[in-house]
């Protein structure tokens, strides 16, 4: 029964891994903080998955767990996350985009600027990259809707700040 | 606000990841396999703590400063060291399990170090055992022939057949204190490492199927 519940799983996590990608792309630094990243983000879903009803999609419970998983672990270690090599995985990040520079600079300073702000501020951003609304966000995150909408508008006056052709 | 439009488009077009395949992320599921392979290793340590504590709390009994005063430091010293020396080994050993575990996500290959893990505590077992034979054998032999009690007991065989029973009499004792100690020591060892390693064991098998199901 429970290997059954694992494939079940691990087919889900297969179809929807982008969206832990994309979680980790925001809050890690580096390939090997990808790497950890979606290793713990995944074991936290499996641990969690017992729990997970089917009330609500699986996309956005992944969310919900994904981005609580990425929180923790950044308030844990402000330094930097646990490092476990991935070596074995033929896994390579592809260093183009976001990181990359000569792409676009001023789509490179914004993902700089959301690099650098705080946990719950780039949770905010990124469920407002994935179109999702205010009212799905509170609830993701554990705001009030109306938190959330004031918090989005500060990151939007501060990415404006920063964006400033004044300070290029 | 231009940018964030941007932005957002970027994210969406922008969705290049590598592609984690289903054997991989049984693998990171399976990475219990490493914290059973850490808990061998403290585990080895805190038993090690727990005998070289005993043997100090006590160190000044009677029995051990009579021991002393047979003066068989030539003996017993070598054996201690060469002891400490291969737990020490042994403690590299599991360290470098766990380690080496704890990076692995490549189901074969944490195949293959589970294997390796029940491999060495096996060996680490049977050192054990075979130690604690050796010391006791020794022990025994030491007492033999340094003990005023057992000295005073043998001065007074007059017969050959004296020395014959006598010495039957010490083997079975010493069999049988084998036999006791080490089926002891076994069922210590059993509720230490053998739970874990059946959790390894069965982790093993689990992987080796889902390796023959995506095949």
């Amino acid at each position: 029964m429970k290997s059954t519940n694992e494939h079940e799983f691990v087919v889900l996590i297969e179809k929807n891994q982008n969206l832990i990608h994309k979680i980790c792309r925001l809050y890690s630094n580096s390939d090997a903080e990808h790497k950890d990243l979606f290793q713990e983000i995944t074991i936290q879903l499996w641990k969690a998955y017992p729990k997970f009803r089917g009330d609500s999609k699986f996309s956005t419970w992944m969310y919900r767990v994904g981005i609580n998983t990425a929180i923790s672990l950044y308030r844990k270690s402000r330094r930097r996350i646990k490092s476990f090599s991935f070596q074995d995985i033929d896994y390579k990040i592809p260093q183009s985009e976001p990181y990359d520079d000569s792409k676009d600079r001023q789509l490179n300073s914004i993902y700089e600027a959301i690099k650098v702000m705080n946990d719950i501020d780039k949770a905010i951003i990124f469920l407002y990259l994935e179109n999702r609304t205010y009212k799905e966000i509170s609830r993701t995150i554990g705001l009030t809707e109306v938190n959330a909408r004031v918090r989005m508008n500060r990151i939007k006056n501060k990415l404006k700040e920063q964006l400033n052709p004044n300070h290029e | 606000m231009n940018e964030l439009k941007r932005l957002k488009k970027d994210w969406k077009e922008n969705q290049k990841f590598p592609k984690i395949s289903k054997k991989e992320i049984y693998g990171l599921l399976h990475k219990k396999s490493a914290s059973v392979v850490k808990w061998i290793f403290i585990i080895s340590i805190i038993e090690f703590s727990f005998w070289t504590l005993l043997s100090l709390i006590f160190k000044d009994n009677e029995a051990q400063r009579r021991f002393e005063q047979y003066e068989m430091d030539h003996i017993t010293m070598p054996l201690i060291i060469f002891g400490y020396l291969v737990l020490i080994y042994f403690f590299i050993l599991f360290y470098g399990n766990y380690k080496s575990i704890s990076t692995t996500v490549n189901s074969k290959e944490l195949m293959e170090k589970i294997l390796k893990t029940r491999k060495t505590v096996k060996y680490y077992v049977i050192f054990n055992l075979l130690f604690l034979c050796i010391s006791i054998i020794i022990g025994i032999y030491i007492e033999l022939n340094n003990s005023p009690d057992i000295n005073l007991i043998t001065s007074g065989f007059t017969e050959k057949e004296d020395y014959y029973i006598w010495y039957s009499i010490i083997l079975v004792i010493t069999i049988l204190a084998i036999v006791c100690i080490t089926a002891l020591f076994i069922l210590w060892y059993y509720l230490l490492y053998g739970l874990m390693l059946k959790k390894l064991k069965k982790n093993y098998k689990y992987l080796k199927k889902i390796e023959l199901d995506i095949e």
